[in-house]
């Protein structure tokens, strides 16, 4: 008889410690970003959009060799003072996963991943061969706290 | 003549009621939002209006523009029955809700000699709209969840009613406004005994409306949604708006029968009633954000085993301090 | 039917068991498990789990990748904590190519691993809590917490959930600037919020009720199964790969490995907890005697080991992690076999779901803590 008034006791008083956790945090500081209007920062080592610097590039193929899911496209021709041109470099993005290996692998760091992360679009052509040459590829995401 | 009159005024007072039933409602669903994202340490609703006051207005507006989606084997009379079941009788129960005075006129609908009867009648109703849901929807989870609230409030009603029994036989009458009189010079809550039965009747209570931790009928984790897991749209925000209006309810008797109900110092009484059955929905808002949820058979046992021979001792008690 | 008297209806009503399809979309299935439960009422007498709404066909995937070309895939396998995978690939090519990485490569191998284990056990427990119907809350404060760590790492790899981050012989970046600082402050902002979910969980006498003595599973089940990880801890198995087969660096740390007795849902719940306090301490050492160096390796490798084959299990925050790889001398695996923990300690499931509550079975779930992409990889 006692044992069950004991265990009503220490269970009414567990409660209760439960009950102070969540009230402590009732006037905690909320952790919510409000999104459109307030937005973060990127991280240096950010994994955004593969994006090219195009003066830089060899044309070695590092980075279409290494790319996991073989969403870069790179050919190529040769001109008559031997200096490789681009024919064309596209980049899906619906396949891209973001790794950024091809960051890595690249030896004149050409090809790198930018800091573009709202890439919402309205239809998945835009995602399909983003042409790498064209520099204003990335206009219309482009945000101006992103370098 | 006198009976147009009676009739206007009757429309009136129902317009009224009705009215206030659906804009606490709706403060009610954004008030939880808001108390249970500052719980989680998020803002909760922020876009529409002011701190996002009119979301509820949104939310309403899309749950009336919504498809009426009939599954196909439902059994239909049952099945269109149990949202206006789920509902009718908690609008019922404020005819004889005391809310105090303003300008001399007494605000309560009708004060019948048998208010607490009236509504312990008619909150038993309200499982008839969860079970009739649960077996109508041809759904194996939704008749879990109506066998579940039909074990679970017909259990929890016994201690709730003992609990109310008690402040009535302090108070020695059946109607509101006169026990709402009865605690003119100290509220009920003060006494030992009553506090108890305030605390298994806040408890029971919360049971009765299907709240956590006690909210098994529509447990998300098993039961997916249980009762009203086929409905959608309008019939859907019925069931929602019943279960606010129960909540409002259960704590407007909370303050009615224990905290004085409309009387207190310096504010006047309307707003002291509402002050006070706020405080306890937002408590019971604290607790529900916090606990998880009981067991079936866990619920049974604290029901039979622990809150009703409480309270039976506590109605003892009580009988016993007024013989003396 | 007629209604002439008692006879008749009790021979019109009866009752019968019923099949319930939980899954593959329910609340509380943690993905696309698909559970057909056979219920007398409300007790389970029969359970049955389907898997493979999430199959992607990686392990073949594997065979047509190159060895670093793969690391990424491995982020998706259990994707809550994605660099235990990436570990223990890494781990299993390095042994199949008999390298050693460089001290401080190790040790930060071990600083993240053991963070991520604090991640991956805060999403447990907190999903587990949501489970038995906590609405929420906890779920929120364990996010709250696994954002530093998510931060973190979002520092030092530039991801927040599919890191790619360790490489075959290192690591792909160092660490950057001040991360030392930072791993210290989330060890001190860590320690006090670990209690205060053990206070909001462990004292609460609702959480007690359902969690103690619901799916106990006994050692020698727990062993017959090959459940691993913290579910074979709370068993009362004193096996952990960290200290049995010491792997990267363990043996220079000193830690305590915590086991449970009855090996229910409770013990399967406060084994996670002690092991973050474990995890945190071990942080607090590695990043105490951080060798200098240099983790990274030299980039644009062709990596062809030997013809061969390894096998290199390490204990991931759900349990034990095998790779198995067959090289034929190629650029490419030959074949790869991944062992996958919640594949293992899924499989206890209908064991333990007889004769419980239905309310039991998905708490008994949520304490196993699967996570759909790696059983069905």
């Amino acid at each position: 008889m006692i044992k069950y008034f004991i265990n009503i006791v220490a269970g009414a008083i567990s409660l209760m410690k439960g009950l102070f956790v969540t009230f402590k945090n009732l006037f905690s500081k909320a952790v919510t970003v409000q999104y459109p209007t307030q937005k973060l920062q990127m991280t240096e080592r950010y994994r955004g959009l593969v994006d090219l610097r195009i003066e830089k590039c060899i044309k070695c193929y590092m980075c279409v060799k290494i790319c996991p899911t073989a969403c870069l496209a790179l050919a190529h021709k040769e001109t008559a003072e031997k200096k490789k041109e681009f024919v064309y470099f596209k980049y899906n993005m619906e396949l891209c996963c973001f790794c950024g290996l091809c960051d890595q692998v690249c030896p004149t760091q050409a090809i790198y991943l930018n800091q573009i992360y709202e890439i919402a679009v309205y239809g998945r052509d835009k995602l399909r061969d983003i042409d790498l040459l064209n520099t204003e590829k990335y206009g219309e995401w482009a945000h101006p706290t992103v370098k | 003549m006198v009976s147009i009159l009676t009739f206007i005024i009757m429309i009136a007072v129902g317009a009224a009621v009705l009215g206030f039933i659906a804009v606490s409602a709706m403060f009610l669903i954004w008030w939880e939002r808001k108390v249970s994202a500052h719980i989680q340490t998020r803002y909760g609703p922020m876009r529409v209006g002011w701190h996002g006051v009119l979301q509820s207005v949104a939310d309403v507006i899309k749950l009336l523009l919504k498809e009426n989606i009939v599954p196909e084997d439902v059994d239909k009379p049952i099945w269109w029955l149990a949202p206006f079941f789920a509902v009718v009788p908690s609008v019922m129960v404020f005819v004889c809700i005391p809310f105090g005075n303003l300008f001399g006129i007494d605000l309560i609908a009708r004060d019948l000699n048998i208010g607490i009867l009236y509504i312990m009648a008619l909150t038993s109703i309200s499982v008839l709209g969860i079970f009739m849901a649960g077996w109508g929807s041809n759904n194996k989870y939704s008749l879990l969840g109506g066998m579940r609230s039909a074990a679970q409030i017909v259990s929890y009603e016994v201690p709730m009613i003992i609990s109310m029994v008690t402040a009535v036989m302090f108070a020695g009458t059946l109607s509101m406004q006169k026990i709402v009189e009865a605690q003119r010079g100290m509220w009920f809550i003060f006494q030992p005994n009553m506090a108890v039965a305030f605390l298994i009747f806040v408890i029971s209570a919360t049971a009765e409306i299907n709240r956590t931790p006690f909210d098994i009928p529509e447990a998300e984790s098993e039961l997916v949604a249980g009762f009203h897991t086929e409905y959608s749209g309008m019939k859907f925000a019925m069931f929602f708006l019943g279960e606010y209006t129960n909540l409002f309810i259960v704590s407007a008797l909370a303050a009615t029968l224990f905290l004085g109900g409309w009387q207190g110092p310096f504010l006047p009484p309307v707003l002291w009633f509402l002050i006070k059955t706020y405080g306890i929905i937002t408590v019971l808002m604290w607790v529900r954000w916090t606990f998880p949820r009981v067991r079936v058979d866990q619920l049974m046992g604290f029901a039979w085993k622990v809150l009703t021979p409480i309270a039976f001792a506590n109605l003892a008690v009580a009988g016993w301090i007024l013989l003396k | 039917m007629t209604w002439s008297s008692v006879e008749t209806i009790k021979e019109n009503i009866h009752t019968e068991e019923f099949w319930v399809n939980m899954g593959p979309q329910h609340p509380s299935t943690h993905g696309v498990l698909y559970l057909e439960v056979k219920l007398s009422g409300e007790t389970v007498v029969d359970l049955i789990t389907h898997i493979g709404y999430l199959h992607r066909g990686i392990e073949k995937i594997a065979e047509n990748r190159t060895y670093t070309q793969f690391i990424p895939f491995t982020d998706r396998l259990d994707y809550i904590a994605a660099m235990g995978n990436n570990l223990g690939y890494v781990l299993a090519v390095e042994k199949l190519m008999k390298m050693e990485v460089s001290d401080r490569a190790k040790y930060i191998r071990v600083i993240i691993a053991e963070l991520q284990r604090v991640a991956s056990h805060l999403v447990g427990i907190t999903t587990f809590a949501q489970d038995l119907g906590a609405f929420a809350t906890p779920l929120f404060y364990g996010f709250r917490e696994r954002e530093k760590i998510v931060e973190l790492f979002d520092d030092i790899c530039g991801n927040r959930l599919t890191y790619n981050y360790m490489r075959i012989g290192g690591l792909q970046f160092d660490l950057p600037k001040g991360a030392d600082e930072k791993i210290k402050n989330i060890i001190k902002y860590m320690r006090p919020k670990i209690d205060d979910l053990e206070s909001l969980f462990s004292s609460n006498a609702i959480f007690t009720a359902r969690t103690k003595g619901v799916g106990a599973l006994s050692k020698e089940k727990a062993v017959n199964y090959s459940v691993t990880g913290p579910n074979l801890r709370a068993s009362g198995v004193k096996w952990d790969l960290r200290r049995d087969e010491p792997y990267l660096c363990y043996d220079k740390f000193d830690f305590d490995i915590p086991t449970g007795v009855n090996g229910d849902s409770w013990d399967r719940y406060k084994v996670r907890i002690e092991e973050m306090r474990q995890s945190l301490r071990i942080v607090e050492q590695a990043i105490g005697g951080l060798p200098e160096g240099d983790p990274t390796i030299k980039v644009g490798r062709i990596i062809k080991p030997e013809a061969g084959e390894s096998y290199m299990r390490t204990e991931a925050p759900r349990g034990e992690l095998g790779f198995y790889i067959v090289s034929d001398g190629s650029a490419y695996p030959y074949r790869m076999k991944i062992r996958s923990p919640s594949f293992s300690n899924l499989a206890v499931l209908s064991e333990l779901a007889k004769g419980i509550k239905v309310a039991d079975v998905v708490c008994v779930l949520g304490s196993l803590d699967i996570v759909m992409g790696d059983i069905d990889r």
